[in-house]
């Protein structure tokens, strides 16, 4: 019925008039709508001059004039590639108007979907024979069209799933992990055992039907927004952004590059009313005063805040060529903890080290101290 | 104190339950039988007497957890597996092919089935239920009574003592309070008849801490902190190896830990923590020093040693030269026995034997004599000081450091004359 | 460059109102289809899978060797106190080699060289369902493996152990390009892996044989099934293990630096979640093989085939929770420890009702014991040996006394060579009248059998003492001072077990003299079937056709080809088994009803070209980056090249010449 040129353009002036209405009633600015309003009208009589021209082309009314000329091969068959470019190019000037995005989405559209046109333009005109040439067309283009599909579907897949994990509450999450491995495992064994008898249509709607059921959660759970997480900062990076001054930030004590230090702590200090003590993993003790540790090793020292002040807590340390150095934690409120890593290159008993009063642990602001000793 | 031994119980007892099981197989399948003896051969390897590392011959009460645990476990494997050898051996000869008709094609008997995943699904639970009472019992050191810090690095371990809030080393007063702590290297010593736990690290790649005859082994990974129980009351010399592939010279990384009774760690704690005396004047030995101070302190520390030159302390940075950032420390070094990652022996083998096997009453003045100049194993460390990456493959050929930051990993050629090793070996001689 | 049909340049005009249909005639482009189907260039870019199975084999024998020399050399060094045959770096790489050549390039591809060749033979297939991709599979697992050994040329090879525990795998720690070659080798046999296992997977599931549902499916298809969703699972973590160790030493990264805050244990358990399924994956294809000659030379069913099945698949099931017990000294906590330690106790259960069913499979039979049936109770009892050592290190606490020490190597070559190795050379020898038509010399086996068992019992054994006595792993020297004395000192054993590694080295070497001995001028054709077998593949020719079989089969048994040669004429729930028809008898019946129109996929140069151009992007990554550009380019080219061309060329459908069965030249 319409001929293929003017499906474009009517597809065209469809979308940027309804891309016109939007405009008009969401933004409203009158240089954008006059300059919209005027492209659909062009359209729109560009569109009506082509569908009655027929594409410019007298052979398409009249068959048996040229039967046995190559141009008499089998109609073309329909294609969905004019109206796909249609809506990129309203995308692109939409984009101009509303946002980038739009844009270089409606870039990416045009520009496959001008190649699928091609290539199947090509394909057509290979042999005359329909299905011959849908073959060769599937060969040419599925090197390109399945990994591409592929990584869509599998970044979908992905995108989709995550959604749904962000919005349900962190307990949750694991439940429908594992509720969703087990269903796998279970429709995939079921799939198997039966996999002769299926046929493609019901295996097709099978996955359709998990396809379906992954978008919708992944829209609801999208649209719900995700739960509240909290930022994790680490320790280093207020340590680094503070320089053990005086600007009062405090950091996140669940800031996941402690976590493996937490377990593998060399000492928890404790701050409490009565001072500075601390533990050792290991040996079931409170200790306070001295405290020994390895030379040449990282280790990483716990600091829990037990008073209702928030406190910094400081390692002196000493440079190799006799400067003080300190390094610290972020102000630690109440009850929270907060990971020092701490390596000493040079023994406590180094004259150097000496000079600078030795090597301690403090809390800015308290007179208490626990001495370092490094063998 | 003789009786310690007796009451660590080995398999032995139990090899002629074994070899009497075995005979049921006799019908003379070979497989069967060679088989067979591999079991009972593994069976009875528990039984030697006398290789240092020996897994089955505990000396502490962690290790004994493990041997209790475990000899019941081999004997049942053996049995069940002498069982299964003569079922089989018995169907090879009893079913031969002799002209019999062709058999039943029948798929199984559902009962007889069930009945043998039952047997071993028992069997197992009645193993698992103690296994994983003894992990628990074994991973306890809520009743730690000596801490000691133990330090892997490419290829040696190094071991400091920590002085507790009391002021005290594993709950001993030393006679006087030293500027640095305890820290040796290769040769780990604890007192007798005291819950000591290691606490590992490891300062480059992963490594494992094993004495097989005090406990089973721990690895120590950098960045963690590990844990490893050590106990013993028989005093004596027990010897280990690292057991994570670790590079290079993995093979040339051991250990020893030497277990004094409370008398003798007292004296071994004093005489750690003694002031550092300077060789007598005009003597080798303080030639010795200067070469020391010269070759050897850029990485090895000894503790209070003073450069008379210009009145300084000397301290050593290994962490500017060596990899890791450590080097083994000095102070003491005939005092103990081994050295180069507890490899090779500072002692001649007649005075090795003489300390490393001596009884448990004799040890403690044996071991803390140290080395002296007739019992020193002058072959070894002259070859070490000539080249030791040549004696103990090691990283440390200054042309090929760029993957290490110029860092050497081990020991490198230092190109001493061998005047300079006499003075050196003077020097050392009188460090212990 | 594109590769399309050209269209026939007349277009015949039927009538008016038809288009006229224009047939495709040739391919054009860059290459035409390979044709040839005799010489080199036939094995090249063959996608039969019976060819690629016994190419894997080939190349699976020759790193058998390489993987041989290997270990005497480490046998020879350790044979006396302070060796000096290796150097301290060397003796590290070549125990990194040895393991990595047999666990990959050796056990590995041997088992696929079996369930290539048998799985379609097997299951009544004329051949697997992607056969470029098994191509593929086939050259990318030997141009991974070459470009691994490679490395002993360009500076030598890995040498962090086959575990390549971080942070020892660091440049700074292991500076040669060492185990760059090692992490981008495995990462191509990896890419030959998983292929495959998708490949077989599809065929097992799709291809069957009308009739045959999953519980009448050969036990050895089964097996191998489990085998390849194990590979499935199993290789994309090594896969992304692996991709983090090549960022790390290639590009900087910092997954496993400690001082960047990361945690060295990180890998183990990637490794390790690998690492173990890995075991299952070594040893169940042997596990199959047995199942299968176990029947055969007993004249009996498989005892309990269900359970052995789904033993099988909770073997496969079980083993990924399991894989934490090569860790229990690794500092992972009491309850972690506690819980893997009975995990792995129950992953004994349906590994010994295996045994048990092997065993009651004798029970009561007709046994006759040919050269398999010897390799198959071998592996019955040294599998046994390994399991039964096995338990013993279940228990953590004792673990913590045994692993890395000899102990361990002792139970996994008793577990390995006695349960994989021992059971491929049963299928050797079994199958082996069925891929080139001779029977390999009976006599010979024998004595190839027992010097292989003499022999490994006396290089492995005195491991489990030299382990107890507290010798580690991996230590490129032992010294008298730790050797002890008395009768089991290390010493001794040391040296017992390096002259066992001879003699097993003296067994493997009868092997090849059998091939030879067994393939000379002369020697008679085999009958068609010599074992009185009980599966399809022995429902064809010796060796089978190209295109499998005549008549795709019907099953109505599990042991169908049994089945069809006899009949039970007991009655009263008593049985008498007779003779109706003999093998020729049955296979002539296939042939007279032969179906017309065998549609054959056809050669192709695109599976080789492709993975040839893995090796080289390896290269790339290690020295040069315009290297790794063009082998991109050669990959991508070959990518489309392969996209592009018909699965089939035209007019190849085979129709059988009724009558005498073709020959295929399978070897020669």
């Amino acid at each position: 019925m319409f001929t293929t040129g003017s499906k474009l353009l009517f597809g065209a002036s469809g979308v940027s008039l309804v891309g016109t209405l939007l405009y008009g009633i969401l933004v409203g600015g009158i240089m954008g709508t006059v300059g919209l309003v005027s492209l659909t009208t062009g359209l729109i009589f560009i569109a009506g001059i082509n569908a009655f021209i027929r594409d410019a082309n007298v052979a398409s009314d009249d068959v048996s004039q040229f039967s046995g000329s190559a141009a008499a091969a089998p109609r073309p068959g329909s294609s969905v590639w004019p109206l796909v470019v249609a809506v990129g190019g309203a995308l692109i000037a939409l984009g101009v108007v509303i946002h980038e995005v739009l844009t270089i989405t409606g870039l990416v559209v045009v520009l496959a979907a001008s190649a699928e046109w091609l290539l199947q333009g090509w394909a057509e005109s290979a042999s005359s024979d329909e299905v011959h040439n849908r073959e060769v067309r599937g060969r040419l283009a599925y090197t390109a069209e399945m990994p591409v599909a592929a990584a869509i579907g599998l970044g979908l897949i992905v995108f989709m799933f995550s959604r749904v994990m962000l919005g349900v509450p962190t307990k949750a999450s694991t439940i429908i992990a594992f509720s969703i491995v087990a269903t796998i495992v279970l429709v995939a064994g079921a799939v198997i055992s039966r996999a002769r008898s299926m046929s493609a249509p019901r295996m097709f709607g099978l996955f359709a039907v998990v396809s379906a059921v992954l978008l919708a959660g992944g829209a609801v759970a999208g649209f719900n927004g995700e739960r509240e997480i909290k930022e994790h900062k680490t320790t280093a990076y207020y340590a680094a952004n503070d320089k053990c001054g005086e600007k009062e930030i405090s950091a996140d004590e669940h800031a996941s590059q402690t976590v493996a230090g937490k377990a593998n702590s060399s000492a928890e200090v404790t701050l409490d009313e009565n001072g500075l003590s601390y533990t050792r993993p290991g040996l079931n003790m409170v200790q306070s005063g001295v405290i020994q540790l390895p030379r040449s090793n990282a280790n990483n020292i716990l600091f829990r805040n037990e008073t209702s002040e928030p406190r910094r807590f400081i390692a002196e340390m000493a440079n190799v060529d006799g400067s003080p150095a300190r390094i610290c934690t972020a102000l630690v409120e109440e009850g929270g903890v907060q990971l020092l890593t701490v390596n000493y290159s040079a023994p406590s008993f180094d004259p150097v080290v000496e000079e600078l009063g030795g090597y301690a642990f403090v809390v800015a602001g308290l007179d208490d101290r626990i001495e370092v000793i490094v063998p | 104190m003789s009786h310690e031994k007796v009451h660590y119980r080995t398999i032995c007892n139990s090899e002629h339950a074994t070899s009497s099981l075995e005979n049921m197989s006799s019908r003379g399948f070979r497989v069967a039988t060679t088989v067979a003896g591999v079991v009972a051969t593994t069976v009875l390897a528990g039984c030697a007497s006398d290789a240092p590392q020996d897994t089955w011959k505990p000396a502490g009460p962690n290790a004994q957890k493990i041997q209790d645990l475990q000899w019941p476990i081999f004997l049942t494997a053996g049995v069940v597996g002498v069982i299964v050898m003569a079922f089989i051996a018995f169907c090879v000869v009893k079913y031969r092919d002799r002209g019999q008709a062709i058999p039943d094609q029948a798929h199984g008997k559902a009962w007889l089935e069930y009945l043998f995943i039952a047997i071993p699904a028992v069997i197992l639970t009645a193993i698992a239920i103690p296994t994983v009472g003894v992990v628990m019992a074994l991973n306890d050191t809520d009743d730690t009574e000596c801490v000691i810090n133990v330090t892997g690095q490419q290829w040696w371990w190094e071991y400091d003592y920590e002085v507790g809030a009391d002021g005290t080393i594993c709950g001993y007063a030393p006679s006087e309070v030293a500027a640095s702590p305890i820290i040796t290297s290769g040769q780990l010593v604890i007192p007798a008849d005291t819950k000591v736990l290691l606490r590992g690290t490891s300062r480059d790649v992963i490594h494992s801490y094993w004495i097989p005859r005090l406990n089973g082994k721990r690895d120590m990974v950098p960045g963690r902190v590990h844990f490893l129980r050590l106990e013993s009351d028989t005093p004596g010399i027990y010897a280990g190896q690292c057991t994570e592939f670790c590079g290079l010279s993995h093979a040339n990384m051991r250990m020893e830990t030497v277990v004094l009774e409370s008398a003798h760690f007292q004296q071994w704690i004093d005489n750690e923590l003694e002031p550092y005396q300077a060789p007598a004047e005009g003597s080798l030995a303080a030639e010795g020093e200067t070469t020391f101070i010269a070759q050897c302190s850029r990485c090895h520390q000894v503790n209070g040693l003073v450069d008379p030159g210009n009145g300084n302390l000397v301290v050593s940075y290994p962490d500017q030269f060596v990899y890791s950032g450590a080097a083994p420390n000095l102070t003491n070094f005939l005092g103990r026995n081994t050295f180069a990652g507890a490899t090779w022996d500072l002692l001649t083998p007649e005075c090795r034997t003489d300390v490393w096997e001596s009884s448990p009453g004799e040890f403690g003045d044996k071991y803390l004599a140290g080395v002296s100049q007739d019992c020193l194993n002058e072959i070894d460390l002259r070859e070490w000081l000539r080249n030791a990456p040549a004696k103990k493959p090691m990283y440390a050929d200054p042309a090929m450091l760029e993957q290490s930051d110029g860092k050497v990993r081990g020991m490198p050629y230092l190109g001493l004359s061998e005047d300079q090793i006499d003075q050196l070996i003077a020097y050392l001689l009188e460090r212990k | 460059m594109a590769i399309i049909e050209r269209p026939s340049d007349a277009v015949e005009v039927v009538d008016e109102t038809t288009p006229s249909v224009a047939t495709p005639e040739s391919s054009y482009g860059v290459f035409r289809r390979p044709v040839e189907t005799t010489g080199w260039k036939s094995w090249l870019f063959t996608i039969d899978h019976k060819k690629l199975g016994i190419m894997y084999g080939v190349v699976a024998m020759f790193f058998f060797v390489v993987g041989g020399i290997e270990a005497m050399l480490i046998r020879l060094q350790l044979a006396g106190p302070n060796g000096t045959v290796l150097s301290a770096d060397k003796y590290n790489q070549m125990f990194t080699m040895h393991a990595t050549t047999m666990v990959f390039l050796f056990v590995m591809p041997m088992a696929a060289a079996f369930a290539n060749y048998f799985v379609p033979l097997q299951i009544g297939a004329r051949d697997v369902a992607f056969p470029r991709i098994n191509a593929f599979g086939f050259w990318a697992f030997l141009f991974g493996g070459l470009f691994l050994n490679t490395s002993w040329f360009l500076g030598g090879g890995a040498d962090g152990g086959w575990f390549m525990y971080a942070p020892n795998s660091s440049v700074a720690f292991s500076p040669s390009n060492g185990v760059d070659f090692w992490g981008l080798g495995l990462q191509i046999t990896g890419v030959a892996s998983l292929t495959g296992a998708i490949n077989l997977i599809v065929t097992v599931i799709n291809m069957r044989a009308p009739g045959m549902s999953l519980m009448k499916l050969p036990i050895f298809t089964w097996m191998v099934l489990v085998v390849q969703f194990l590979l499935l699972f199993a290789i994309p973590v090594i896969t992304v293990a692996l991709f983090m160790l090549m960022f790390q030493r290639s590009f900087d990264a910092t997954f496993f630096s400690v001082e960047a805050g990361a945690d060295p244990l990180l890998w183990q358990h990637l490794f390790w979640i690998f690492g173990h399924p890995e075991v299952y994956i070594l040893v169940l294809p042997s596990f199959g093989i047995v199942s299968e000659i176990l029947p055969v030379f007993s004249k009996k069913p498989l005892f309990g085939y269900p359970l052995v099945v789904f033993s099988g698949a909770a073997i496969g099931f079980v083993g990924w929770g399991v894989w934490a017990h090569h860790m229990f000294a690794s500092g992972l906590g009491p309850i972690s420890v506690a819980a893997f330690s009975v995990a792995t106790m129950a992953i004994a259960i349906p590994t010994g009702v295996k045994i048990v069913n092997w065993t009651l499979t004798m029970w009561g039979g007709k046994l006759r014991f040919t050269v398999p049936m010897l390799y198959s109770v071998g592996v019955i009892v040294q599998f046994t040996i390994g399991g039964l050592s096995g338990v013993t290190h279940s228990v953590a606490p004792s673990d913590t006394q045994q692993t890395d020490t000899y102990y361990i190597v002792a139970h996994f070559h008793y577990v390995i060579f006695g349960g994989a190795v021992l059971g491929l050379f049963a299928g050797m020898y079994y199958w082996w009248p069925k891929m080139f038509g001779k029977m390999l010399n009976e006599r010979l086996g024998r004595v190839n059998f027992w010097l292989t068992i003499i022999g490994m019992n006396l290089t492995f054994g005195p491991m489990h003492i030299v382990g107890l006595q507290g010798q580690p792993r991996r230590m490129y020297v032992w010294t008298e001072n730790r050797a002890g004395d008395g009768f089991f000192n290390i010493g001794f054993w040391n040296l017992i077990a390096s002259i066992g590694s001879f003699v097993l080295a003296l067994g493997i070497l009868l092997f090849f003299v059998n091939i030879y001995v067994s393939h000379r001028k002369g020697t008679e054709k085999a009958p068609l079937d010599p074992w009185d077998a009980r599966s399809l593949e022995w429902i064809t020719t010796n060796p089978p056709k190209e295109h499998n079989f005549d008549r795709l089969p019907q099953v109505g048994h599990l042991d169908e080809f049994f089945h069809r040669k006899y009949e039970d004429r007991g009655s009263d729930g008593h049985h008498e088994f007779h003779q109706i028809a003999t093998a020729e008898e049955v296979v002539a019946e296939e042939e007279n009803n032969a179906d017309g129109h065998i549609h054959l996929p056809s050669p192709s140069y695109w599976p080789i070209l492709l993975a040839f151009s893995l090796p080289i992007m390896a290269y790339g990554v290690i020295y040069n980056v315009f290297l790794l550009i063009g082998g991109a380019v050669l990959g991508l080219v070959s990518f489309y090249g392969w996209g592009l061309e018909p699965h089939t060329a035209p007019e190849d459908d085979y129709d059988p010449p009724t009558g005498t069965a073709m020959e295929v030249a399978a070897h020669g």
